[in-house]
């Protein structure tokens, strides 16, 4: 049982029909084998069966194009399934929740430490998106500082402990996603510390500028995340330029606004569209890009009015009605992947095959050339009910799923062919302005930057300056590996081998993730 | 292509000949930057190991020392155009042009043939810059640099293009400047230096003047009061003890650098760096690297000697 996440369609969908009677066996044979699942925990089951019915449906109408570019993998919905029942992200108002409290869940506003960490680990229960586990659980120094005096320095540590410990244990899940920063504060640093104590894999992001996060601040965030690979460093002004303040990190490097959320995410392959054509890169750019585009916003177009029309999610929702969700403060993500191959390809039918991309200045011009086609494109085609971004759709680098072989996440260099550091983040860097939706580039170093935090602080700060929008450190001997925008602990890869179950179901992505992709195991170690 | 010159003697100050540029005297201030030629073996765009933060390293060629231990012999000498290396050179990529060696660049392939054939530890490959041409190369970099540092061979051996091109650094960007250096030149020379320079890393071999001689070739008389000079001008950034087998691997040497430090300043960096014999020649190449238990013995043995900041390498 190693494809829950797959987002190659289970055997027995059916976009146009949904599930018929020459379908049904295989579907009852799908069925059996989760439930006996020797690696699956019964809640996992029920969750995985609950998808699994979820795909019997019909998809939403759509054209007979949309539906070729699905069934050629061109569109690829990530197992959203015909027929969604929540919404794919969601980052609720948490610090409003702790000031008004919630009627629905009975709760009265916070006074201390207790009350709000009790309160959060709640309401995280209670947010009915990916994988019905809560992926963005708040800026958690923003909302606990306030706390923090309640009780005395021990106990607060004693409480964040608990708090953090139970964050993973409750929700074990690597899309899990915390925020801190970019002010420097006492929680802020505690929760560092214990990231760094108790080695969980929810993922973390720090909002730095390097105006507003203290020095010492950054420092410890580097030395943390050489340690356990996070926290992502997140470029605050471009975030403020892009989502205001009130921005939320949700999943690997999800981007949306607080009291909002993501609706859907349909995902163009690259790779294939360029593939499956002789196309040049002039038509490619002016006829392959503006038509996937439009393919790409009509399967969003459907599902988001499913979501909202059909489904009526925002009106059952007490999250909406307590005014901790803002339906005006949604969108949709059209995600992109495969840029690098896709470049590739085209340098080779214009008569270049050595240049690659990440390493030659017209192939990276290339890249840029595509995604800022794409995203024009994107952009050009009003998305209903997305006014959280003025009424389009948001631009987001997917990172790659497990039925993604030989195809490089987002707009990334592929690992292990990274160029050396400055011309690998300059390769990247175009690309992160235009992907408001989320994108990242991965750099691990070698032992010897831990002696040295400085240097790795130092290229940071020049990546941000150099427009990266979002960076993840990592040290090449650490226990976590940054899998494409989550992380996952070796030793739990090797337990996911042996076909033990475990807490943590997004091992097993990753597990295959490098079962069919090796190679992204090698990334190019930096030793600064 | 670029031109090796040939150099009389070796290890002389301001010794290259020069066809084109006449030679520079040492602290002659008036003298345009672009006038002095740097003669530099190698630029590295960041290092985590040569002073604070992420730097920019410039290995400079020509050194006075003959350190047992050098870990880039081939940046001792200034090349003697002699032509061995053009046999060995399997690209083609070098020419003996009258008494100086052509070096083409697009040819290379970075095989290293010619140092390893190299018989008076020299390099064929040396480019010949002025300040404002090493600077160009680095520039693109600032966003991700703390600062420079000149290090070699004997950065300041080359006293006139080290002050140039440190001032261009200083004029140019909000980068700092270091130098890791032998102390071995004057006082004079050394305060010539200090308005543009931030930072000094001096290598103090060993502590015994006679263990200094054998391992090095020179006294250690001049380092220890380029030490003090630049600890009383706040630029003395660290000082570095490569850890010898035989000669500098034991605790008196600890004990005395470490007095000889305290004594200064408490709070002057002592770092321990392990040999290794990478890169070595000779009889070294056989030497064993000293264990991580020895390394923290030197440095707790410094500590109870009252220096404060004391590390070793990894």
């Amino acid at each position: 049982m190693k494809n829950r996440v797959a987002g190659a369609m289970l055997p027995f969908e059916d976009l146009e029909h949904g599930l018929t009677s020459e379908t049904l066996d295989t579907f009852k044979d799908f069925v059996a084998s989760v439930i006996r699942a020797p690696n699956l925990l019964a809640d996992q089951q029920e969750a995985f069966l609950a998808g699994v019915a979820a795909k019997t449906l019909p998809y939403p109408s759509m054209s007979d194009r949309a539906r070729e570019a699905i069934l050629s993998d061109v569109l690829c919905l990530l197992a959203e399934g015909g027929a969604p029942f929540h919404f794919r992200y969601l980052a609720p108002d948490f610090k409003k929740l702790l000031e008004q409290g919630s009627e629905f869940l009975e709760l009265k506003p916070a006074e201390n430490l207790h009350e709000a960490t009790a309160m959060l680990l709640t309401a995280y229960n209670y947010v009915p998106d990916h994988g019905l586990t809560p992926v963005c659980i708040g800026r958690i120094d923003d909302l606990l500082d306030p706390f923090l005096d309640t009780v005395s320095p021990s106990e607060a540590r004693a409480v964040l402990r608990s708090f953090w410990l139970l964050v993973d244990r409750l929700y074990p899940n690597a899309f899990v996603h915390a925020s801190l920063g970019p002010e420097e504060t006492r929680t802020g640093r505690l929760m560092l510390e214990l990231d760094r104590e108790l080695e969980t894999i929810c993922n973390v992001a720090l909002r730095y500028d390097p105006e507003i996060t203290s020095r010492a601040f950054a420092l410890d965030a580097v030395q943390t995340a050489l340690q356990v690979t996070k926290p992502y460093f997140f470029n605050h002004r471009m975030m403020l330029d892009d989502w205001g303040p009130d921005y939320a990190i949700a999943s690997c490097y999800n981007c949306m606004l607080t009291g909002g959320g993501i609706y859907t995410m349909a995902r163009l392959n690259l790779k294939r569209l360029v593939a499956l054509t002789d196309a040049s890169i002039e038509d490619t750019l002016d006829t392959l890009i503006p038509e996937a585009a439009h393919l790409q916003m009509e399967v969003i177009d459907g599902r988001i009015r499913f979501l909202v029309e059909e489904l009526n999610l925002f009106e059952k929702s007490f999250l909406v009605h307590e005014g901790l969700l803002s339906p005006d403060r949604f969108t949709a993500y059209a995600a992109v992947f495969g840029l690098a191959e896709a470049v590739n390809i085209l340098m080779e039918r214009a008569g270049r095959p050595e240049a690659r991309y990440g390493h030659d200045a017209e192939a990276n011009g290339l890249g840029v050339r595509i995604i800022e086609r794409l995203a024009g494109e994107l952009r050009a085609i009003p998305a209903p009910y997305c006014d959280g971004t003025a009424g389009h759709v948001s631009f987001h680098a997917q990172v790659g799923i497990n039925p993604d072989i030989q195809v490089t996440p987002g707009v990334r260099v592929p690992p292990g062919e990274e160029p050396d550091l400055y011309e690998h983040l300059q390769a990247e860097a175009p690309h992160h302005r235009l992907l408001d939706g989320g994108v990242s580039t991965i750099l691990e170093f070698d032992q010897t930057a831990r002696e040295n935090p400085e240097a790795v602080l130092d290229i940071v700060n020049g990546a941000i300056h150099n427009g990266i929008r979002t960076l993840s450190v990592g040290s090449v001997d650490s226990e976590f590996i940054r899998v494409s925008g989550y992380l996952v602990r070796r030793s739990d890869l090797e337990a996911a081998r042996a076909e033990r179950a475990m807490r943590y179901e997004t091992v097993d992505f990753a597990s295959v993730v490098f079962t069919n992709r090796p190679e992204a195991l090698r990334r190019r170690t930096r030793q600064v | 292509m670029t031109a090796a010159r040939r150099v009389d003697g070796e290890g002389q100050k301001e010794a290259v000949r020069d066809p084109v540029i006449p030679a520079q005297e040492p602290g002659s201030g008036a003298q345009p930057p672009d006038q002095y030629i740097g003669h530099v073996s190698h630029l590295l765009l960041r290092s985590t190991v040569d002073g604070p933060g992420n730097r920019a390293v410039v290995f400079v060629q020509g050194c006075n020392f003959r350190c047992l231990y050098c870990h880039n012999p081939q940046t001792i000498n200034h090349c003697n155009a002699c032509g061995r290396c053009v046999e060995h050179c399997p690209n083609g990529a070098l020419c003996l042009m009258g008494d100086y060696l052509a070096w083409d660049e697009e040819r290379c392939t970075r095989c290293d043939a010619c140092i390893t054939a190299c018989p008076y530890h020299s390099n064929p490959r040396v480019r010949h810059v002025s300040p404002q041409q090493l600077w160009g190369q680095i520039e693109p970099y600032t966003d991700y640099l703390s600062g420079v540092t000149v290090t070699g061979g004997e950065p300041t051996l080359q006293m006139g293009f080290l002050r140039a091109f440190l001032a261009t650094v200083k004029d140019s960007s909000s980068l700092t400047t270091f130098i890791e250096t032998n102390g071995c030149v004057s006082a004079e020379d050394t305060r010539q230096l200090l308005p543009v320079l931030d930072g000094a890393m001096v290598d103090l071999k060993a502590m015994d003047p006679q263990v200094h001689y054998r391992l090095t070739g020179w006294g250690n008389d001049q380092t220890k009061m380029t030490i003090r000079l630049l600890a009383s001008e706040r630029k003395l950034y660290e000082v570095r003890v490569v850890v010898a087998p035989g000669y500098s691997d034991n605790l008196e040497n600890a004990l005395a650098t470490a007095r000889f430090i305290a004594e200064i300043d408490p709070a002057i960096r002592l770092r321990f760096l392990r040999f290794r014999p990478h890169g070595t020649r000779g009889v070294v190449a056989d030497w064993e690297s000293p264990s991580d238990e020895l390394l923290d013995r030197l440095v707790d043995a410094a500590r109870a000697e009252g220096v404060v900041n004391v590390s070793r390498s990894m």
